[in-house]
């Protein structure tokens, strides 16, 4: 009996609707710079106090 | 039964609008003389003689960060309670109108005595520079007849849940309880130090004045009045801003987390804008910046929050890759755009904040311009263009008219005219208050010193950036004329989100409020109590009241 299904391979991409790796991403880059502002002001002390 | 309304009734739609009234009229004096001290502190304008730029500094500070906060907040939460917990009753209305009719007349005591110049004190009234007691009374009327209007809000909420016994009360409502019980605690420190010390040292009934008493308990008040502000906020991007966008709330259970967390956080903290104060032992300093930075985690809940709501919103609507669901938003809709500026500005305004709070940092940049820089992005930005973003809808919904998309589209140039103007202005003070420009100081080159030359670049463009900033106000003035008065007849909706399919069921520890004040009540004992007693026993003799003006 013929399986044409078998073997034949699809470049479907599922999108999984539920992903929030955008929002991991972008809290991610808020606190990169929340740490870089802070450590800014930081070495700004260092040299003036 | 109350059900929820579509419609704001128009009696207390009257009232609300009554509170905008009083706030648009304040955004207008209080912008203009705004854009007068820009000008000034170019160096290239200066004041006519009958007026100087302390006093148009006060009617900045008072008439923008006290009165049209105020009034604007308790209008749009008198509105949020009649949207989503039913019509207020007559009794709670009556309350309403007093408290607004307090507000109003202790507001207009308060600019009469600025405005014959009695009370150049800056807004935050700081002993011994010291008012006439009309402007003490003023105020504390204006602090009266918030709780009045308090008072109306806690009644409608208390006549829900007896009409609803067991069940959580709508998140809209639940987020203005929590504001307004803030708000009461944290009042009773300026109001005690009003009516117990500069009331009496400015009617001459006592001579001196315990300086430091009096600007521990401003700042006991000060820092909640910031959170008093953004709350509000909060609760349009929560709550409004997934309806607007047309997807749900990420979680009603972490937002009702995040605001008690608010309440609980936002109070014992004034020491971190004491830091360089003398008088107060570094331990208590540094317990202070530690429970400041524990506001730090609702913040970030808040900003996850809004991404994930963006995303599952941008996601369902087929959107992919790591960023795709950005452009699905509604960028032509003043409704979401106005506020999302507002949100984007909360980023280097909350990094600013984190450079503040601390103790080793905050000596760089502590008096300096970049401090108001930094509360230009907060109040100015974030808070206020919240604000404008939910007055597009709220007037026209108050009124039964429609925001057409003549008035979108301005509205949107509103909010972007905001931007730049404040990237001007506000990045100039951050940076010139690096460069160690102090904050409230006129014009001045201190003697040709080499160091104030550098300044002065920075507040030309400051100049720059509060002439633009202006503009916007005048763009807004405009918009709100339109919608209170002239806009088409119609129903403009009163967006409320809905929470997500996939979101748990919210706790009702959340209404438990005999815990959240306790636990409030307790930090505050132990971030004040023994600091208090060792200012008080080892007081000095106090100061005379100084008039400069």
């Amino acid at each position: 009996m013929a399986q044409p299904e078998i073997g034949k391979k699809t470049n479907t991409k599922v999108e999984d609707q539920s992903s929030l790796k955008g929002t991991l991403a972008s809290v991610f880059l808020l606190g990169f710079f929340l740490i870089i502002t802070w450590v800014g002001v930081y070495f700004l002390f260092l040299d003036r106090f | 039964m109350k059900s929820v309304n579509t419609i704001v009734d128009r009696r207390d739609g009257k009232l609300v609008m009554a509170h905008f009234y009083v706030a648009f009229i304040a955004l207008a004096i209080g912008g203009l003389a705004g854009l007068l001290q820009t000008l000034v502190r170019s160096g290239k304008f200066e004041l006519p003689s009958w007026t100087g730029y302390y006093q148009i500094l006060t009617i900045h500070g008072v008439v923008l960060g006290l009165v049209l906060t105020t009034f604007f907040i308790m209008g749009f939460q008198l509105a949020l309670v009649s949207k989503t917990s039913g019509t207020l009753t007559a009794k709670q209305r009556k309350t309403g109108w007093i408290g607004f009719w307090t507000m109003t007349v202790g507001t207009v005591m308060a600019a009469v005595m600025i405005l014959m110049n009695e009370a150049s004190v800056l807004y935050t009234f700081y002993a011994p520079l010291q008012a006439h007691a009309l402007f003490y009374i003023g105020l504390t009327l204006v602090v009266v007849g918030s709780w009045i209007d308090g008072a109306a809000l806690i009644m409608a909420y208390a006549s829900w849940r007896k009409a609803n016994p067991g069940k959580p009360s709508p998140l809209l409502t639940f987020m203005a309880m929590v504001n307004t019980l803030m708000w009461i605690v944290a009042t009773i420190g300026v109001a005690a130090t009003v009516l117990f010390q500069l009331l009496p040292w400015s009617l001459g009934l006592v001579e001196r004045v315990d300086v430091l008493v009096s600007r521990t308990l401003f700042w006991y008040f000060g820092h909640p009045l910031v959170y008093f502000w953004l709350l509000p906020a909060y609760m349009a991007w929560y709550a409004i801003v997934p309806k607007i966008i047309g997807g749900k709330i990420f979680s009603d259970s972490l937002a009702r987390m995040s605001f008690i967390l608010f309440l609980l956080f936002s109070i014992p903290v004034g020491f971190h804008h004491q830091l360089t104060e003398p008088g107060i032992d570094p331990a208590w300093k540094f317990l202070q910046v530690v429970l400041t930075f524990l506001v730090v985690i609702p913040s970030l809940m808040t900003a996850f929050s809004l991404f994930a709501t963006f995303e599952m919103y941008g996601r369902s609507k087929g959107a992919t890759g790591l960023f795709g669901w950005l452009k699905k938003l509604p960028w032509g809709d003043a409704r979401f755009v106005v506020p999302f500026i507002g949100m984007l500005a909360f980023i280097p305004a909350g990094a600013g904040g984190l450079v503040n709070a601390s103790h080793q940092l905050n000596q760089v940049v502590h008096n300096t311009i970049w401090v108001t820089g930094h509360f230009h992005l907060t109040l100015a930005t974030s808070v206020v263009l919240t604000f404008f973003g939910i007055s597009y809808w709220l007037v026209p919904h108050l009124t039964g008219r429609v925001l057409t998309k003549a008035m979108n589209k301005l509205a949107i140039i509103q909010g972007v005219v905001w931007a730049i103007g404040m990237t001007f202005m506000s990045g100039a003070m951050h940076a010139a208050g690096l460069l160690g420009a102090p904050r409230r100081s006129s014009f001045s080159t201190y003697g040709g010193s080499e160091q104030a030359m550098e300044w002065i670049p920075y507040q030309v463009a400051q100049a720059v950036g509060g002439s633009i900033l202006f503009l916007g106000i005048i763009l807004m003035l405009y918009i709100f004329i339109n919608l209170a008065f002239f806009a088409p007849k119609g129903e403009e909706e009163f967006p409320v989100g809905e929470v997500s399919d996939a979101a748990e069921k919210t706790p009702m520890v959340f209404e438990n409020w005999k815990l959240w004040i306790g636990i409030t009540v307790l930090l505050i004992l132990f971030a004040y109590t023994i600091p208090f007693i060792d200012m008080i026993e080892n007081a000095p003799i106090g100061s005379k009241g100084y008039k400069f003006f």
